[in-house]
């Protein structure tokens, strides 16, 4: 790398010409760089071409120095496992488990993909949806006493846990930050790992959101307890009472049902989050690994506490095949979502091997009150990508799923094409177009080979392809 | 003693106003020496030190930058003052004879170093009858141990030459001048225009570059003692020799090829003489070679890189 020519060291050493040699106090203060700069120059200037000088030079540095530069040495080393460094390396840590869990979680659907099974009709998420609002203002009230940043937070982080997909990128974007400053990060994704052989739809939301309620709010914990509950879970930390059983298999995956449940459970313990708001404020951050799993017992009460309410909220929904509590946790764990279409166009979704089907609203803003404008100015930041920016829709009618792995892909009447990344929790609207053509009819099969490749036909006889998850579509 | 020569004003005034101060930092009344052979020896300093158009302002600088206790230390220990002997012993005798050993790395010869300079500083030699210390020539500009250090090393350095080559012993009496300097080798290479290239880029380097250089390629020496010499980085002198390295390359080749000669042959014949001088130094290493002072300086130069590793602990 740095290697000089020898006939380039010759000539330095050849035009080596010393004068007189500087004197050993001018030496002494050259090595202790107590010269001024014009005194200095000239000792530099006699080193440079005298090798015996540069000998004395070198003799005479001092020995304690040799002490002193190891010690600060080790200091640097000392600082390097410091806490700047340190919180790094656990975003780092974090980050790689979350990556972990995700391979880990599409091979096993992968494997039980084939297993799509029957139509089941449910058609509630409507009505769930507007029980889920008038709830929510007083399960903000216990929360009096954080910060009102910290409220502030939670409004965002409430109203982005509810809808589209692009706001769950923002969410991602916000919680990957925060990931690194809670400990309690890497211990949040341990339940929703082993709920991954459950088939999880949502561990990646979970995973994503537990940091930042570890952070913020008892309230968010609920959502992350609720999810992962969800997703199955009980077995994480302890076994699920059958009321608790219940409440899992009644709760559809849609966020405005999981909303219900938590807002419903948040009054029932309106007490516990307050406590809880208050250690979090108190204490450290680094423990807030303990709290975390302390609040997470709470709402496992609250919840069965919660459950005659939710039970009577949920009613009017009863599950068209009567689920079996004792069996669920077990089953969920070996499989993965399975995805069908109801006889009136419903989009469902089964996270237990086909025993209950949930539906699954693809347009999921609504229950959050917010404008359509800021829902779309939301997704195009989300998904520059995308041909059409997601709008306020009529219910769509669908006549096609095809989901590989985590990504699902429905379609329906008058072109509606939706796409999901994360088996359904958040959705996009694709309307497949060409330089020349844009995707008309009604879409009437979707077949996707792999996560990239996909065909879709249409009932005017259209075929379009795309070999970059949906990026771009060419018309066949 | 060095009284005699003449102290210019602005010196003059510099030190008149500075003079009780630093009196009284030196702790020069319990050595005995009065407030004016200390404003005396102060004058001596600085006018020595300072080009002779200073200032009084950088006189002052200058003198307020002085080790004024260890100056007052040394130069009372050179007029012999007993107390001040006593002081210089407690205070350095142990470092000086552990500067010794590490640059002897023998117990024995580092004994010797050592007390040989002692004889030095007691002032054993004598000059118009009168018995001169060596700690007279201590102005306090650095530390008087690293003073003590590096004196001990120019002996070292002499010793060593004295054993390896005659030196001529007027050149080494000789007044301000520690050791002889090297003599110029008469020069042989095979291609003039190769070698004025080379010059020219060696000449156009900057003092500090060229002290890398020679220090890092010539003596051998790591780049963490570079940089304790230079007082930077260690990344620093890294960063200074990768990009030394480059750019020289790139200047002697750029100045061969305005010389006329295609730039793929000069990278060749860089590459090549290499091999071939590469041959020459190592036997002019040895023993055996034409030229008697080229013999003796590559000896040094040996000497210097079996020694510099050792020097490193």
């Amino acid at each position: 790398m740095r290697d000089v020519p020898k006939i380039v060291l010759k000539r330095l050493q050849e035009t080596e010409a010393a004068g007189a040699h500087p004197d050993a106090d001018l030496l002494t203060a050259f090595a202790e760089q107590s010269l001024i700069q014009s005194e200095r120059a000239r000792v530099m200037e006699h080193l440079a071409h005298c090798s015996d000088c540069r000998e004395v030079v070198a003799f005479a540095l001092p020995a304690t120095e040799t002490v002193a530069v190891a010690a600060s040495d080790n200091l640097a080393r000392a600082r390097w496992l410091s806490w700047p460094v340190l919180r790094w390396s656990v975003a780092i840590a974090g980050m790689i488990v979350i990556t972990s869990i995700g391979i880990v979680q599409y091979r096993q659907r992968q494997k039980s993909d084939a297993l799509v099974a029957s139509l089941n009709q449910r058609n509630e998420t409507a009505a769930t949806e507007e029980q889920a609002l008038p709830p929510s203002p007083p399960a903000s009230e216990p929360q009096g006493n954080l910060l009102q940043t910290e409220k502030e937070m939670q409004e965002q982080l409430k109203r982005k846990a509810l809808s589209s997909q692009a706001d769950n990128l923002l969410l991602d974007r916000l919680v990957r930050p925060v990931n690194p400053t809670s400990p309690a990060a890497s211990a949040m994704h341990r339940p929703p790992s082993r709920s991954a052989t459950g088939g999880s739809v949502r561990v990646g939301v979970a995973g994503g959101a537990a940091p930042k309620a570890a952070l913020s709010s008892p309230r968010d914990t609920f959502a992350v307890a609720g999810d992962s509950k969800n997703a199955m879970s009980a077995a994480a930390a302890k076994p699920a009472p059958s009321s608790s059983a219940r409440q899992v298999v009644k709760v559809p995956p849609s966020s405005q049902t999981l909303e219900v449940a938590q807002s419903e459970a948040a009054p029932a313990a309106g007490t516990t989050p307050n406590q809880a708001s208050d250690q979090l404020v108190e204490k450290e951050k680094d423990q807030a690994l303990q709290y975390q799993y302390s609040i997470r017992s709470e709402s496992n009460e609250a919840k069965n506490r919660a459950t005659p309410q939710a039970g009577s909220g949920g009613a009017s929904a009863p599950a068209p095949v009567p689920p079996k509590f004792a069996e669920a946790p077990a089953l969920m764990q070996h499989t993965s979502p399975q995805w069908s279409i109801s006889a009136d166009g419903t989009l469902q979704r089964s996270l237990d091997a086909g025993k209950t089907w949930m539906d699954v609203n693809v347009n999921s803003e609504p229950v959050s009150g917010r404008s359509n404008a800021a829902i779309t100015a939301e997704s195009s930041y989300g998904h520059e990508n995308r041909k059409k920016k997601v709008e306020a829709q009529p219910r769509p009618v669908f006549r096609a799923v095809s989901a590989q792995g985590a990504e699902v892909w429905a379609g329906g009447s008058s072109a509606m094409l939706y796409h999901s990344t994360d088996s359904g929790t958040h959705w996009t609207r694709v309307l497949p177009a060409s330089a020349a053509a844009t995707l008309t009819g009604d879409i009437v099969s979707i077949e996707f080979f792999d996560s990239q490749h996909g065909r879709i036909a249409t009932s005017a006889g259209e075929v379009w392809i795309t070999s970059d998850d949906g990026q771009t579509w060419r018309r066949q | 003693m060095s009284a005699t020569i003449p102290i210019s004003a602005p010196v003059q005034s510099a030190v008149a106003e500075l003079l009780g101060e630093l009196y009284a930092k030196s702790g020069c009344e319990k050595f005995g020496l009065t407030c004016e052979h200390f404003a005396a020896i102060l004058g001596s300093v600085a006018t020595k030190c300072l080009p002779a158009e200073a200032s009084e302002s950088e006189a002052r600088k200058f003198l307020l930058t002085l080790h004024v206790d260890e100056l007052a230390l040394a130069r009372a220990c050179a007029a012999g003052d007993n107390s001040a002997w006593e002081i210089f012993l407690t205070r350095y005798r142990e470092k000086l004879y552990q500067a010794a050993l590490r640059i002897a790395r023998e117990d024995s010869s580092a004994r010797e170093l050592a007390d040989s300079l002692y004889a030095e500083l007691y002032g054993t030699s004598t000059r118009e009858g009168e018995r001169v210390s060596k700690l007279d020539s201590f102005t306090g500009r650095g530390s008087l141990e690293g003073w003590l250090r590096t004196v001990l090393a120019q002996e070292f350095v002499n010793r060593y030459r004295r054993m390896k080559r005659l030196v001529s012993l007027d050149e080494e009496i000789e007044d301000g001048t520690q050791f002889a300097a090297p003599e110029q080798e008469p020069v042989s290479s095979a291609d003039p225009r190769l070698e004025s290239s080379i010059d020219a880029a060696l000449a156009a380097l900057s003092s500090e570059d060229r002290l890398v250089l020679a220090e890092y390629y010539l003596d051998r020496r790591t780049l963490a003692e570079i940089a304790r010499i230079l007082g930077v980085h260690e990344s620093t002198v890294s960063r200074k020799l990768d990009k030394l390295a480059k750019s020289l390359r790139k200047k002697i080749l750029a100045d061969m090829t305005r010389r006329g000669i295609d730039r793929r042959e000069a990278e060749e014949r860089l590459e090549v003489d290499v091999r071939d001088l590469r041959v020459n130094i190592r036997r002019s290493l040895g023993q055996e070679s034409p030229s008697a002072a080229f013999l003796e300086k590559e000896n040094t130069v040996n000497f210097q890189q079996k020694i510099a590793p050792r020097a490193k602990g």
